[in-house]
């Protein structure tokens, strides 16, 4: 009796394991190669963060404006080393990176060419307490953001990933390079909390805030590496944050998630009308660090791909 | 925020898979997946172990050294366990993440596996022991017919805290691109998606606490009677008041008898 029911347990144990293996096996297996019908995007497995599977510009944007529908989507990192290993390693054929992201020039990635905007401006702006926005001090910022461009800040964000250097030290380095270090005293009498995302540019671009505004007079306190936009957000609405680097089109859709704007303007606009009563957006760089559909080097030259569009060609 | 995460629940488009999404019955059957192969592995590699250290008393230090397995933070290992074996695997395969993340399960589920059924075969009374030895049963006899089935209730309890712990930690696989009923936390987390969220976390705890239950109802027909003192009616005089440990013995010898 006892043996018997011992017996029926593992069975059931030995199944559940070979229910479960076979789900694996069967996930991974599906839309793979290029053999088959349909177009290139059906027979791709698209890698990305879960957040761009519904998006407005991510999976529904790429098939409204190319007629682009991947045949599969596995959720990755948010442009993280998740997402460039698998890409790397061929789990996912194409996959949302950043266009700032050094492993794109390491590993000789393609970015696919984005014609029609589906994917929304993402300038580099200072979010800022509307109580600590003085005249010197948006000087300063403001001076910041002239300067910054989307190449130099890919060149910043390179440093501290590849070379290990620290994002302090960056910051300070290209803060005497624009010649934006000079001591003063416009934002003397302010005290001002710093705070970052968790990710390398976050991180310099915080660095360069503070050390600017520091050089200014003013006095500086810094909170890096806080985390998601749940958790840095509501702190920064309360007021133990006073400023953050952010970018127009992330903040926008997370303030108003029906926003549709994707022009640089547009998206500054609308961000104004969104922004609570007691934070503003100063004036945003030229700098931008938006989402790409990216191939390998590989998969660009097989199916001779440029825009997003071709990725709607027939795979035949 | 209720209503709308029962809508979420409620809504049959969310069980199904398409080729797209993968729905919750999928996800189910990947977490259950993740959860029994860790389970398996723990157990073939944690209970002969913990008996083998009980039963000879030798190298009762690995008893502590697994314990102390447990102060692993479980996603660091894991992160870190994925930045070493993932780059090893090319193509369209799991294997890079799924591999690791089986390894950090393992290492949750073999410490209360080990320990308790170590614990259990100690605490098999010294004069049971004996008996069955004077009865002229070898070692491995004693092991498997009188230490065995006295450890069986610690045992279970080993075994199905490790399951709760694996069911609920299974969830982290989402974090490195695979699917399971964390899928929907992650994922309803990063999409502000909150009933989903919470959906997720209703099914993990559900799932678990089914489980459970599975579990001890497997516990209550396979210890014996003479440890629960769950007695069937007629013997239930008879016995009273009896050792519960030596009931077990005497069940035994009388099987034995009676062959």
């Amino acid at each position: 009796m006892k043996n018997t029911l011992v017996a029926i347990a593992t069975a059931a144990t030995l199944s559940l394991v070979v229910a479960g293996c076979g789900s694996d096996s069967g996930s991974g297996s599906s839309g793979s190669g290029s053999s088959g019908g349909g177009t290139i995007a059906e027979n791709m497995v698209f890698g990305g963060p879960p957040e761009f599977k519904t998006r407005a510009d991510g999976i529904p944007g790429l098939e409204e404006n190319y007629g682009v529908k991947f045949g599969k989507y596995t959720v990755t990192d948010v442009g993280g080393p998740v997402t460039v290993n698998a890409l790397k390693r061929g789990q996912v054929d194409a996959a949302d990176l950043f266009t700032t992201d050094p492993s794109i020039e390491a590993n000789d990635f393609v970015i696919l060419e984005d014609p029609k905007s589906n994917f929304a401006a993402q300038n580099i702006v200072p979010i800022i307490n509307k109580d600590k926005a003085s005249d010197g001090v948006q000087e300063v910022l403001n001076g910041i953001s002239e300067e910054l461009d989307t190449d130099g800040l890919g060149e910043l964000v390179g440093q501290v990933v590849n070379d290990k250097e620290k994002p302090e030290d960056v910051a300070k380095a290209w803060l005497a390079d624009e010649d934006l270090d000079g001591s003063g005293d416009s934002a003397s009498g302010e005290s001002i909390t710093v705070g970052s995302a968790n990710f390398p540019e976050n991180v310099i671009l915080a660095e360069i805030y503070a050390q600017a505004l520091e050089a200014q007079g003013a006095q500086v306190a810094t909170k890096l590496n806080i985390g998601s936009r749940e958790k840095y957000y509501p702190a920064l609405e309360q007021g133990s944050l006073d400023l953050f680097p952010e970018y127009t089109g992330t903040i926008l859709t997370y303030l108003d998630k029906e926003a549709t704007a994707t022009s640089p303007e547009d998206v500054y606009t609308a961000l104004g009308e969104a922004l609570p009563e007691n934070l503003v957006a100063l004036d945003y760089s030229e700098a931008q660090d938006s989402d790409a559909v990216v191939v390998t080097k590989e998969t660009a030259e097989k199916f001779d791909l440029e825009t997003i569009a071709d990725l709607a060609k027939s795979a035949g | 925020m209720i209503g709308d995460t029962f809508g979420w629940l409620t809504d049959a488009a969310h069980w199904r898979s398409t080729n797209f999404d993968t729905g919750i019955w999928d996800q189910l059957l990947a977490h259950v997946g993740f959860s029994a192969i860790a389970l398996v592995v723990a157990l073939l590699v944690g209970l002969p172990l913990g008996l083998w250290i009980g039963h000879t008393g030798r190298a009762t230090w690995l008893v502590t050294v697994v314990n102390a397995v447990r102060a692993l933070p479980t996603v660091g290992v894991l992160v870190l366990l994925v930045v070493v074996i993932a780059p090893n695997f090319y193509g369209r395969t799991n294997a890079g993440y799924l591999i690791p993340t089986e390894i950090v399960l393992v290492l949750l589920a073999v410490p209360p596996i080990l320990s308790n059924a170590y614990a259990g075969v100690q605490n098999v009374p010294p004069a049971v022991r004996d008996a069955a030895f004077g009865m002229g049963m070898t070692g491995r006899q004693v092991l498997a017919r009188v230490e065995l089935p006295n450890a069986l209730p610690l045992i279970f309890s080993g075994f199905r805290s490790a399951t709760l712990q694996v069911i609920a930690t299974a969830t982290i696989a989402s974090y490195v691109t695979l699917g399971g009923l964390g899928r929907f936390i992650y994922d309803g987390l990063a999409q502000q998606d909150y009933p989903q969220m919470i959906s997720g976390g209703l099914l993990v705890a559900a799932l678990a606490l089914s489980v459970d239950l599975l579990l001890a109802l497997v516990q209550r027909y396979t210890v014996s009677r003479g440890l629960t003192g769950r007695l069937p009616r007629a013997g239930r005089v008879r016995r009273e008041g009896a050792d519960s440990r030596s009931a077990v013995l005497t069940e035994e010898l009388a099987s034995q008898g009676a062959r």
